[in-house]
């Protein structure tokens, strides 16, 4: 079932008012059952199907309060949803508390089939719903639905909410060519690492049992002296340019920041400086996942046009 | 911002609880099939030769096979369905205690499937067990009012014809005994019966007539097509007494039959039954079934039959079939009345050198009561009941064979009212003979011969262990007849009639009542049950002054501690806190402090935080009411 006034506000509370039921298809299903047992009854005479077909009938009766039970008193709030790339299926959390034991819930968001029926406990849950966002930037994941045809399947009783916290959603990585500017203070910087000659042995910042191929020039000398063995030196390797990310030119800008994405989560992958300049913003080169988050926020959040 | 980091974004569908990856409720398959079992054991016993067993039957296979083959959910439900109409329409066909206990398992069991089909992967065993209580329980109260109290309606067509046709084992409506070569040792029950004074008549007494055979073609006796003569014989069968008051209640088995086993002196009482001019009790249920009525025996009001008079038919005997018999028969008319030809026909057959065997072998075809009387003279008491009456016949006295059930064993289980109970070889043959002043009078002509039958009245039970089990299981199931087959239209109207007495306008109303009523009680119970809070005393005082204070808004963050939410709540509402503060203290140090938490402990703690909790909801009562936030 999907219709009914959509719910707004920060938290869902449930209730006689937010609430829909009906009977299901198999609701009216069991009735008919009940009235062919019915009849079996009355042409024979018989206490048995009488009976039983009284006790449909008084399920039928009592399951339409035990299935609004199961949503009666439900409160829902948003939790703080991660960050996601979009043509992904993200993790939406939702945080529920529930009044008295909750049955057979089912959930969605947006258009589609509820997921499978769960039952909760009376307490607070922690709950994470698929979604699949279409575009970037701050994305409200549409409609949740939240439905039960508990304890017998002869009624469907749901409710919808609009979940008002949105989730970031960064352009999806995809490799290609990126525009890179050179950062003004880096040049300096460079310059400044170039004046100091072969002391750039500083600028290493691993070490790794040297190979044949690494040639002498990488040997870490001081500790082979030490007697601790052949080190070959890891330099970061770009750090002398660090280069300031730019869309490529002449490619659509939502593919470029794409290509952004891509090589951000690259450099990131490589412990490699970058910065990130975007239109009118600009994020000096960095390190660390705290930059790469905000440079992905950035991605994320670019106006249409630049 | 980021919380997780976008090189990990992909594995986007993590789920807190790992059961809820699991596909679907394994235990929805087992009780379904479980069920399923139950109800194919329940096909066992079914009539194959009735429509209606079919329509069981094919109900049953169906959600067998949509069992197999059921993916989806709603697949699932309609075999739960499925299974819940084929065990009402077995329970149509099969009343019995056994049977019936079999059949509310199975609908137990297919309505646990159905709730374990929704309730998902959530819930356990005990859990499942203790939630299909509930409901089935809450549901039953509706039921049995509307059971006890909806009046009934009568049938859409007549029934009786429904089970015709059905040969079962027992009497029949030829009586040919030159055809039968021995009587085989049938244990198979045929009727019990009990008296509401107590003791049975005496053993001489007990003859339980069914079928009068009163057409006789030479070699079978025949009973011949009913005389409608409704009423004549029945005296004034008093039409919808109820049946609870009966003094004798008889559980006939299913017989093919219309008549059922009666002392041919009792009044019928319900409009079922009817006693015909012969003195055959019919019974208009189906034959095909048990059949369940009830007699009274004072007063003796079902003893006109007996009265009325013989017809052509009775005095007839096709001559020369048994030449030498009707010889003999003529012989006697010059006896004088009817009283002394009978004596010199009792005379005649204590002289003979009759014996009594279940194996007589067969008689020839021509002539086969010569052959009996005069060669033979060996047989059981369907030979000498046949030939006794063409004898009479014969003799110029209309006279025929009545067909039965003759002694019985008395069981008295360990609790409840005794019983009768009659089998196969109880069956018996006897002789009427009409005599102008006394009517139709039982004649038993086995009963000359030396060494009596050997079946009939047996002195002991047998059977061993096994049929002391048996016999106890059928009062058993004669007291479940008793209160389940015996509440039937008329029993209802009894209970509306003893309920209502004049007011019987107002049953529309007392149903609805009734119904708002369970109903209302059973949904305020569960819904009860579902907000109670879980746990031990000290843990629900805690919750419930949680509770009291989320009331006002004042709720917990989630994740937050219980201290936590006590210094948060100090610095808005210090009076509140300092309340919360002396409940959660000692609470927790009981909860998680070392050793072991014994009963007593926890009651006088929980007597304490009772006594805190009021003191917190009054102090709530105090403030000025909270607008309350979320």
């Amino acid at each position: 079932m999907n219709f009914g006034k959509t719910q707004q506000g920060e938290t869902l509370s449930l209730g006689m008012r937010n609430l829909y039921i009906l009977p299901t298809r198999f609701g009216l299903l069991w009735l008919a059952g009940m009235a062919l047992l019915q009849v079996v009854a009355i042409q024979l005479e018989s206490n048995g199907p009488l009976l039983l077909s009284f006790l449909m009938l008084g399920l039928f009766l009592l399951t339409l309060h035990l299935t609004h039970f199961n949503l009666q008193g439900l409160e829902v709030r948003c939790g703080q949803p991660a960050a996601g790339f979009a043509g992904d299926t993200l993790a939406y959390p939702l945080r529920l508390r529930c009044r008295g034991r909750c049955e057979g819930l089912r959930l969605r968001l947006g258009p589609g089939e509820p997921d499978q029926a769960r039952s909760l406990a009376a307490g607070d849950h922690l709950l994470t719903l698929p979604w699949n966002p279409a575009e970037r930037g701050r994305m409200r994941p549409g409609k949740l639905r939240l439905l039960t045809t508990a304890p017998l399947g002869l009624f469907v009783c749901w409710s919808r909410w609009d979940p008002p916290m949105p989730q970031l959603v960064i352009p999806a990585p995809r490799s290609g060519p990126v525009g890179r500017a050179q950062a003004p203070e880096l040049k300096q910087q460079g310059a400044r690492s170039g004046s100091r000659g072969s002391s750039g042995g500083d600028l290493w910042h691993d070490l790794q049992p040297h190979r044949p191929e690494d040639g002498a020039g990488r040997l870490a000398w001081k500790l082979l002296a030490q007697g601790r063995g052949a080190h070959a030196k890891r330099f970061l390797a770009p750090m002398a340019e660090a280069p300031l990310l730019t869309p490529a030119e002449g490619i659509p800008l939502e593919r470029a920041l794409e290509h952004l994405c891509a090589a951000i989560l690259r450099l990131h992958g490589e412990g490699a400086s970058y910065g990130l300049q975007l239109g009118s913003t600009s994020i000096p080169p960095g390190h660390g996942p705290d930059h790469r988050d905000r440079c992905l926020e950035t991605l994320a959040l670019a106006p249409r046009t630049l | 911002m980021i919380h997780q980091p976008p090189s990990n974004a992909g594995g986007a569908r993590r789920r807190r609880e790992p059961a809820e990856t699991q596909p679907s409720s394994p235990q929805a398959r087992r009780l379904q099939w479980l069920a399923e079992a139950l109800l194919i054991v329940g096909l066992v016993g079914l009539q194959p030769a009735l429509l209606l067993s079919w329509v069981a039957i094919g109900l049953t296979v169906l959600a067998g096979l949509k069992l197999l083959e059921a993916k989806r959910l709603e697949e699932r439900r309609l075999v739960g369905l499925l299974q819940l109409v084929s065990a009402g329409v077995l329970g149509a066909f099969q009343a019995d205690l056994g049977p019936s206990l079999l059949q509310g398992l199975a609908v137990f069991l297919a309505l646990a499937g159905l709730l374990a089909l929704e309730a998902g992967q959530g819930p356990d065993w005990r859990l499942l067990l203790r939630r299909s209580l509930q409901v089935v329980a809450a549901a039953l109260p509706v039921a049995l009012a509307l059971f006890l109290l909806m009046p009934r309606l009568a049938p859409f067509t007549p029934i009786s014809d429904l089970g015709r046709g059905v040969a079962r084992i027992g009497l029949n409506e030829g009586l040919a005994p030159g055809s039968i070569a021995s009587l085989a040792a049938n244990q198979e029950p045929a009727a019990r019966v009990s008296f509401e004074g107590g003791e049975p008549p005496a053993a001489a007494d007990r003859y339980w007539r069914v079928l009068v055979h009163d057409r006789f073609d030479g070699t079978t006796w025949h009973t011949s097509p009913t005389q409608r003569r409704n009423g004549d014989g029945s005296g004034a069968a008093p039409a919808g007494t109820p049946s609870p008051q009966a003094q004798q209640l008889w559980v006939a088995e299913a017989s093919g039959l219309e008549a059922v086993p009666w002392d041919g002196a009792a009044r019928p009482l319900g409009r079922e039954l009817r006693i015909n001019g012969r003195g055959e009790l019919l019974h208009g249920g189906r034959s095909s079934q048990r059949r369940l009525y009830g007699l009274g025996t004072s007063p003796a009001t079902g003893t006109g039959w007996r009265r009325i008079g013989p017809r052509p038919l009775d005095l007839f005997l096709p001559p020369g079939t048994n030449p030498q018999l009707e010889a003999l028969g003529r012989s006697w008319r010059e006896a004088g009345p009817a009283e002394a030809r009978l004596a010199v026909a009792e005379r005649w057959f204590r002289a003979g050198p009759f014996r009594y065997t279940r194996t007589p072998g067969t008689l020839p075809l021509r002539a086969p009561l010569d052959a009996f009387l005069f060669e033979r003279q060996e047989g059981f008491c369907g030979h000498y009941a046949s030939a006794f009456a063409a004898l009479m016949r014969a003799a110029g006295l209309p006279a025929r064979v009545v067909s039965g059930y003759q002694g019985g064993t008395w069981v008295q289980p360990l609790s409840g009212p005794g019983y009768l109970d009659l089998r196969q070889d109880n069956a018996h043959a006897w002789t009427e003979v009409w005599i102008d002043s006394r009517g139709w009078q039982r004649v038993d002509p086995t009963t000359w011969i030396a060494a009596s039958r050997g079946g009939g009245v047996r002195a002991t039970p047998t059977g061993g262990p096994l049929g002391w089990l048996e016999r106890q299981w059928w009062a058993l199931d004669l007291a479940w007849g008793r209160w389940w087959l015996g509440f039937d239209r008329e029993g209802q109207e009894a209970l509306l009639q003893r309920l209502l007495g004049e007011r019987r306008n107002l049953v529309g109303a007392v149903v609805l009542a009734a119904v708002g009523a369970s109903l209302g009680g059973s949904v305020t119970v569960l819904g009860w049950l579902r907000n109670r809070p879980e746990g031990d005393a000290p843990r629900r005082e805690l919750e419930r002054a949680l509770a009291a204070l989320a009331r006002d808004g004042l709720v917990p963050e989630a994740g937050e501690t219980l201290a936590d939410f006590s210094a948060r709540l100090g610095r808005s509402e210090p009076a509140l806190a300092a309340l919360l503060e002396a409940m959660a203290e000692p609470y927790q140090q009981w909860r998680y402090g070392p050793g072991p938490r014994p009963a007593e402990e926890a009651r006088r703690l929980g007597a304490r935080l009772h006594r805190q909790r009021g003191a917190l909801e009054r102090e709530l009562r105090r403030q000025p009411p909270r607008r309350p936030t979320t």
